[in-house]
């Protein structure tokens, strides 16, 4: 099986090279990467941890889909029906790439890229921190608060994210605009909105008041296809946008 | 981080240093829960520390030390809640409190989980409150030595692994957090990372290892990929069968049957599997498809979501091929209560330390509780040491860069050698081999043979890449020099335990022997080579006796 790699390294220019290596059965593309490592190019360099889909390692971009290459098995890469995402700027053609013969790897899109397949991340993470992602207990007593299945259920939804940033690199906005805030951090301020025992709650929803906020999404809904955990920002950044113009109303005193 | 945590609310200057971004580290895969005697769940009656207390003794097979499992399970209660008002997302029962299900080896229900995504949500959540206290985070910086010097710890030196300079860091004290060292077994849960690099740095600067024979193996892992699926599985009601469709447990254990600790459960596994009761390729059979689908989505959506993607296996319909995986080092840095080292200024917790709260097994759920508990007590130790201690020596840590930068350079420099992915297999696959589930004096003795021969081929061990940035290579170098000598550790002290215990089961000594092993092994670099010694464990309340389950 061929891979097609993107290479680079400070000071070179970008470039691709191709590798052929041995499938075996269940293999991913994580492994597929390790074995082009450990047994032709030590020089390849990638981002990995858990091996398993939790730690958020490993997101880039495979065929032109941001996914985890841990959670990403090799059959079924050559000649793929491709995901249907909308199409985003930063995500464009690679010249030379033969989807009938090889798998495309790249690293993931709207970062700058370090060396090969790891990119820059501290944008995606400052983006985290504005958003002040840490909760304010409301009254901490002896015991823990109590909290309904409802509640519960849809806070997981958003905890279940692991910041693995394949959203980020999916976005088409965050291709055009790199202040937007993106679905990860939006999706993490929400969270934090509607969990009962935070002081601020939903006046957080402030935070993230602003043209590179809530406001810059298009809902093309990239960030939940690509998500490994089935997050959906895009429902997130409605729910908000929803809550901010009712809370606008009220204060023009309009019913 | 939850060291981190509770120094920095102390008013000290504090900074992580982590060879990922803290985010990516092993405790995220953690799914099962958390103990602490809450009394949420009382289909048994009230739960108390106490309880939490014995069990624990009585599943480390007497080898923990009593006082240390006090502290644990004395402070487990107030250490989830305290979790809980950070911000975890625990699940909940009907009447909104906290949720709980049974484990291996435990009396009472006092399991607390977020669904089987227990670590992730608790490394977020730490993480998160992180963010909004005043502390440094060097991420993707990667230790390569202690700079031990005028008798303490004076820092460390790191590679930063993005631009491959090294730099030098000085502290009053120091923790070593760096977990567990599964990666020298070819069939292990842990992740890539989990290479031992806490314990190798501290045997580097002459401090001891303590109980490193005792590694545990994780009964149910996926089949081929060794993928953990949770013991919370079989808490929830799954069960274990052989070929012919036997609960085979009920041979091994006949009472707590598949939650039974996870060292007898493993052996029951792999006793079938050897005797041509398992599955072809060597495997059994994990029942959950009397669970339904609404209890699997609802406790267990993670094991349905890695048994579909990894094993196209859908648990709701079809039985989960599993077998026995390392999984945890009960074994670590030799340290105190006060998770102080042997060197003042340094310091351990959680895998990479042996306080011992585990002693020859570990209860599952007790793993994610020793991270907060004992974290928040170094934390503390730290906190009031580095009040009272004067300035690092900055000279020590000059002379360590210059030492380390060496050092890298000459492994830089080294042309046509052997590459490290060979040495790691060859070594993963010695430790599988000889100090797996069932060990015997003869494969030990072979094993050592081996992992010395691959002791000596290090030196020779040469990187294609030459360059600076971000050279993957040369970090796996420094961890497997690290884990070679790790490897040596764990087979050394195996070797010399002459009984069966916990989770050192030797087929040549199959009973346990309280006259001469009732104590801790210790393991010291001496003039370059290992050295065993003793340590007596600390009894108290609980009585030695035979296990039964």
């Amino acid at each position: 099986m061929r891979l097609r790699i993107f290479r680079k390294a400070p000071d070179q220019e970008e470039t691709y090279r191709v590798y052929e290596v041995e499938p075996h059965h269940g293999m991913t593309v994580l492994d597929a990467l390790f074995q082009v490592h450990d047994r032709q190019d030590d020089s390849l360099s990638f981002r990995y941890s858990c091996r398993g889909a939790v730690c958020g390692s490993c997101a880039m971009l495979i065929n032109k889909v941001p996914r985890l290459a841990c959670r990403t098995q090799v059959a079924g890469l050559i000649d793929e029906t491709p995901m249907k995402l909308a199409p985003s700027q930063s995500i464009g053609q690679t010249i030379g790439w033969d989807p009938p013969t090889e798998v495309l790897i790249e690293p993931l899109p709207n970062m700058p890229v370090i060396k090969d397949l790891v990119v820059d991340m501290e944008g995606f993470y400052a983006k985290y921190r504005r958003i002040q992602p840490s909760l304010l207990m409301r009254e901490a007593g002896g015991r823990e608060s109590l909290m309904g299945q409802d509640i519960l259920r849809e806070l997981e939804l958003y905890t279940n994210c692991i910041l693995c940033a394949a959203c980020y690199g999916a976005c088409p906005i965050n291709g055009t605009d790199p202040k937007y805030l993106g679905p990860a951090a939006l999706a993490k301020l929400f969270r934090f909105s509607i969990d009962p025992r935070d002081t601020d709650g939903l006046k957080r929803l402030e935070l993230a008041d602003e043209p590179h906020g809530w406001w810059a999404c298009r809902f093309y809904t990239n960030c939940n296809k690509v998500c490994p955990r089935s997050v959906p920002p895009n429902i997130a950044i409605g729910r908000a946008r929803q809550e901010l113009k009712e809370k606008n109303k009220v204060m023009k005193g309009e019913t | 981080m939850m060291a981190a945590i509770s120094a920095a609310d102390q008013g000290r200057d504090v900074a992580v240093l982590s060879k990922v971004h803290p985010l990516r580290s092993h405790s995220v895969a953690a799914q099962g829960g958390i103990n602490a005697s809450l009394s949420n769940n009382l289909t048994k009656g009230s739960d108390s520390w106490e309880a939490h207390s014995l069990d624990t003794v009585k599943g480390a097979d007497y080898l923990a030390d009593q006082d240390a499992v006090a502290l644990l399970c004395q402070d487990a209660p107030r250490a989830v809640v305290e979790l809980e008002h950070m911000g975890t997302v625990f699940s909940r029962n009907d009447e909104g409190k906290i949720a709980q299900r049974p484990f291996g080896g435990a009396g009472f229900p006092r399991t607390c989980y977020a669904a089987d995504r227990t670590g992730h949500n608790l490394l977020h959540t730490l993480y998160e409150q992180c963010m909004s206290r005043n502390m440094t985070f060097y991420d993707e910086f990667f230790v390569t030595q202690l700079v031990s010097a005028g008798g303490r710890c004076n820092g460390c030196i790191a590679l930063n692994i993005a631009n491959g300079e090294l730099e030098g860091f000085a502290s009053k004290s120091l923790l070593l957090a760096t977990g567990g060292h599964g990666r020298i077994y070819s069939h292990t849960t842990n992740a890539h990372i989990n290479t031992g690099d806490g314990a190798a740095l501290a045997l580097a600067v002459g401090l001891p290892l303590k109980d490193m024979e005792f590694v545990q193996f994780h009964p149910t892992t996926l089949f081929g990929t060794n993928m953990l699926i949770t013991e919370g599985a079989r808490g929830e009601g799954g069960t274990l069968r052989n070929t012919s469709g036997e609960r085979f447990m009920s041979r091994y254990a006949e009472h707590a049957m598949e939650l039974a600790p996870r060292d007898i459960v493993a052996r029951a596994i792999q006793t079938e599997i050897d005797q041509g009761r398992g599955r072809e390729g060597g495997f059994v059979d994990l029942d959950l498809t009397h669970l339904g689908e609404e209890r699997i989505e609802s406790r267990l959506p993670g094991i349905r979501q890695i048994s579909m993607e990894f094993a196209g296996i859908d648990p709701v319909t079809e039985p989960i091929p599993v077998q026995p995986g390392q999984h945890y080092s009960m074994g670590g840095v030799d340290i105190g209560n006060d998770c102080a080292t042997g060197l003042p200024g340094l310091y351990a917790a959680g895998e990479c330390a042996c306080v011992s709260v585990h002693g020859a097994n570990r209860l599952g759920g007790n793993s994610l509780l020793e991270t907060v508990v004992f974290g928040r007590i170094a934390g503390n130790s730290m906190a009031s040491s580095a009040e009272r201690s004067a300035d690092p020596d900055m000279t020590s840590i000059k002379g360590g860069l210059e030492n380390e930068s060496r050092r890298i350079e000459t492994k830089l420099r080294r042309e046509g050698g052997e590459r490290q992915s060979t040495m790691r297999e060859d070594l993963k696959q010695v430790m599988w081999d000889c100090f797996g589930i069932f060990r015997n004096e003869e494969s030990m003795e072979k094993g050592m043979a081996r992992i010395r021969e691959i002791q000596s081929r290090m030196g020779s061990v040469s990187i294609d890449d030459k360059a600076r940035c971000f050279n993957q290579a040369l970090v796996e170098v420094m961890e497997l020099e690290g884990m070679v000598r790790i490897a040596e550790s764990v087979g050394l002290s195996a070797l010399y335990r002459r009984e069966s215990r916990g989770s050192h089961f030797r087929t040549d000594f199959p009973n346990r022997d309280d006259r001469e092993f009732l104590k801790h092994t210790i393991t010291t670099v001496r003039e370059g080579g290992l050295l065993i010694s003793y340590s007596p464990v600390r009894l108290g309340t609980f009585a030695v006796k035979e296990r039964e389950y």
